[in-house]
């Protein structure tokens, strides 16, 4: 087949950051890479000492990297829940927010299960946890379900990459050996369809639950121990509440950045938006609803070493970081988005930050101030992170960003035959289906 | 590169993924047979272990159901016409 | 068999001998005094300080605090590669080599017992000397905590059998409890009647710390009587 590349397609837009790549982005990925070098001699350094280069100490023997840890897999919640629960709702707005948020799952699965390891104080006994590995701790049960949720959501994000990356094959565009070589011989028939068809259906189904179990058993680790403030029942369905909350605050903050940077005004429109924005304030009045429940159970029983936490957190050294916490996740983002006057990109823009600082702050504060407040007379721990665990936080983000830069040179970041497959058949499968929803007319008896 | 070694590679991709299967597989049945040795587990975390392997297959199973049925469902060059692309 | 301490909190005085005897009989690191400021003091034996009521009438109470050995201890439950687990002679112990440093035994320990190697330990020349051969020293990045001494068990069962005769009661006595000038800390087989230990649990005066969590910690506590 002829190279096509030159020849205009009415998702030219989409295409363009493919064909034709802007020049600051070998910048870009430039810097990106000397931060996330500089980070790898951190973490070096950091082998060849040991941990006492971090801040953590007796009490608190866990800090950022478990906090990022639970904050990057949290996010993961983004992609392929959303994707699979709007996928499997039939919900037409999907079209243009699927692909970016499985990308955004399967890139930062990735970089939130490498935290443990880099926490591990001997990461070289790694392999201890494969051969030697005790299936009554939750850690296990971890490793267990975050590798069958990588798996399955970057099984959920190739398979309706195919037919895209068939698109660039067909048009020429190189490395064309990669395209050819993924694309699996996609020509678009019949049959390659329903096979295509069925195989999402299956995934859409199975990666639900798969999704939903990781974060719960990420609680599992805090509250199957019974330290005051992290032995709750609550924790499961917080999590995962806190997660989802945390993860759609992640692609929205995507969208608006692919929107300017790609021009993509046309695909992401004010009611994508608006849609994703007011599941955002749902899910910031739910998290409201978990955490008041979650400290009201608390100070109800007084309990006194939950009460010792309690008061850290609302009164003590942490009250800062705790109303910071509410302010970002509740109070500013119900703000700015029950009102339509500022339900507008940039006060989206804020608000899904906010969230994503606030549920940043919600990590630390589950996971500090128990720890610090033991419950035999010693004196309150304090953490003060140290420069390797700010860059490794940083390191990790930048990973991401790299990730992310890397996955849109090469494929497109909105998924190109949804969307014409939205322009053919979306209006015939919507007003056959609302048609089935109208009362039918009362049967003409024959026999009555 | 011709399109037969990108055929070999495909095929060599997908069953890396069957090893991959079969290591996890592997992995998660040693645990349980360490954890009725010691019998420490919780009995739910033996169960919710073999649903794991479970999910393993079916992924593996998923991905290579649609490389088949992709390899299946096309039309060679020397047919007749090929359906146009679709989207 | 089940090994138990019992702490006479009548008789101790808080000298503080039993932390001290500890470290130096099991090689526990010297952390640096800026460590030390961050939280980072390595004490398998703790002497905690609980500070009642206001001046004139204050009240100072020293505990000490070893590992409690429970007999359902929330720490091995939680460790992901059997470095820590509880034999059948009721010691909580922990595998050095197979610790991998996670840390979630430390964070789920209520009694906060476990210290963990930050850095290398080292010694200064003068200490290297009278560091104790039979207790391995720890490399950098793995758990450890007060073990009842029980490299002192191995040589009182080996001697015993090499005397062809049971193992007596002060055959295997910890540092700490070998230690006390004041015999606050008695340490014996808790379900062998010919043991102190057997009987002082069953006083009136016996508790334990922390008992409604269901840990079952095998150190007890003889409450002050003035």
């Amino acid at each position: 087949m002829l190279p096509v590349s030159t020849q205009p397609h009415p998702d030219a837009p989409l295409l363009r950051p493919i064909e034709r790549p802007a020049r600051n982005f070998y910048l870009i990925v430039g810097i990106l890479l000397a931060i996330i070098l500089y980070t790898g001699f951190v973490y070096l350094r950091q082998i060849l000492f040991g941990l006492g280069v971090t801040g953590m100490a007796q009490p608190v023997t866990w800090g950022f990297y478990i906090i990022n840890f639970v904050f990057f897999i949290g996010i993961s919640h983004a992609g392929t829940l959303i994707s699979a629960i709007l996928r499997l709702s039939k919900a037409e707005w999907r079209r243009p927010i699927t692909r970016m948020a499985e990308v955004i799952t399967a890139i930062v699965l990735a970089i939130g299960g490498l935290h443990p390891i880099i926490d591990l104080g001997r990461p070289d006994r790694m392999s201890h946890l494969f051969f030697n590995g005790r299936l009554q701790s939750p850690l296990l049960w971890d490793i267990t379900s975050i590798t069958a949720y990588f798996t399955a959501s970057t099984v959920y994000l190739y398979i309706p990459l195919i037919p895209d990356i068939a698109i660039l094959r067909d048009r020429g565009v190189k490395p064309r050996w990669l395209y050819e070589f993924l694309s699996w011989g996609w020509q678009g028939t019949e049959r390659q369809h329903k096979v295509l068809d069925r195989a999402m259906n299956i995934l859409m189904v199975i990666v639900i639950p798969i999704a939903v179990s990781v974060h719960t058993i990420i609680s599992f680790i805090f509250s199957m121990t019974v330290q005051p403030g992290w032995h709750s029942t609550i924790f499961g369905p917080y999590f995962v509440v806190g997660a989802i909350f945390s993860g759609i605050a992640a692609i929205l903050v995507l969208m608006i950045v692919f929107r300017k940077i790609f021009r993509l005004e046309g695909y992401l429109k004010h009611i994508h938006f608006n849609y994703l924005s007011i599941l955002l304030l749902i899910m910031s009045l739910l998290w409201f609803y978990f955490t008041f429940s979650e400290y009201l159970t608390g100070y109800y029983g007084h309990e006194p070493n939950e009460m010792r936490v309690f008061w850290y957190k609302f009164t003590g050294d942490f009250a800062p970081y705790f109303w910071a916490m509410v302010s970002c996740n509740f109070f500013l983002p119900v703000l700015l988005l029950s009102n339509r006057k500022t339900r507008t990109i940039p006060g989206i823009l804020i608000a899904s930050l906010s969230v994503i600082i606030g549920m940043w702050l919600e990590r630390l504060i589950i996971i500090v101030p128990s720890l610090a407040n033991p419950r035999l007379p010693y004196p309150t721990g304090i953490y003060i992170p140290t420069h390797t665990e700010w860059m490794l936080f940083i390191g990790g983000i930048s990973v991401f960003i790299l990730g992310y830069m890397l996955f849109a040179r090469f494929f497109p970041v909105i998924s190109i035959w949804e969307i014409e497959e939205g322009r053919k058949e979306s209006a015939k499968i919507v007003t056959e289906r609302i048609s089935s929803y109208m009362p039918d007319p009362e049967p003409t008896s024959a026999g009555e | 590169m011709n399109k037969k070694m990108i055929g070999v590679f495909q095929v060599v991709s997908i069953s890396l993924i069957w090893v991959l299967f079969a290591g996890i597989a592997v992995w998660i049945v040693n645990l349980i047979k360490e954890s009725v040795r010691l019998h420490d587990a919780p009995d739910a975390s033996v169960a919710i272990s073999i649903v794991a392997i479970l999910v393993f297959l079916v992924l593996a199973s998923v991905l290579t159901y649609v490389f088949i049925g992709l390899r299946k469902g096309r039309i060679e060059d020397k047919e007749t016409e090929t359906n146009p692309v679709s989207g | 068999m089940k090994w138990g301490m019992v702490i006479d909190l009548q008789k101790c005085t808080g000298c503080g001998e039993c932390v001290a005897a500890c470290k130096r009989e099991n090689n526990v690191a010297i952390v640096e005094p800026k460590e030390s400021a961050m939280g980072r003091t390595m004490l398998w034996m703790d002497m905690l300080t609980i500070y009642e009521g206001e001046y004139p009438r204050l009240r100072v109470r020293q505990i000490p605090r070893p590992c409690m050995h429970c007999d359902h201890p929330p720490c091995t439950k939680v460790c992901p590669v059997r470095a820590t687990y509880i034999n059948e002679e009721g010691i909580v112990a922990q595998i050095y080599p197979q610790c991998i440093g996670c840390r979630y035994c430390m964070a789920a320990c209520p009694y906060t017992v476990k210290s963990f190697n930050w850095y290398k330990p080292e010694w200064t020349p003068g200490i290297r000397d009278t560091v104790n051969p039979d207790v391995s020293v720890r490399p950098v990045g793995v758990v450890e905590k007060c073990t009842f001494c029980v490299h002192r068990r191995q040589k009182a069962k080996e001697l015993a059998k090499s005397e062809a005769r049971e193992p007596r009661e002060n055959d295997y006595q910890p540092a700490c409890g070998e230690g006390c000038p004041t015999g606050a800390i008695v340490f014996g087989d808790l379900e062998n009647p010919g043991h102190r230990v057997n009987h002082l649990a069953r006083s009136p005066r016996a508790t334990r710390l922390l008992e409604d969590l269901g840990a079952e910690p095998k150190v007890i506590y003889l409450k002050e009587v003035d």
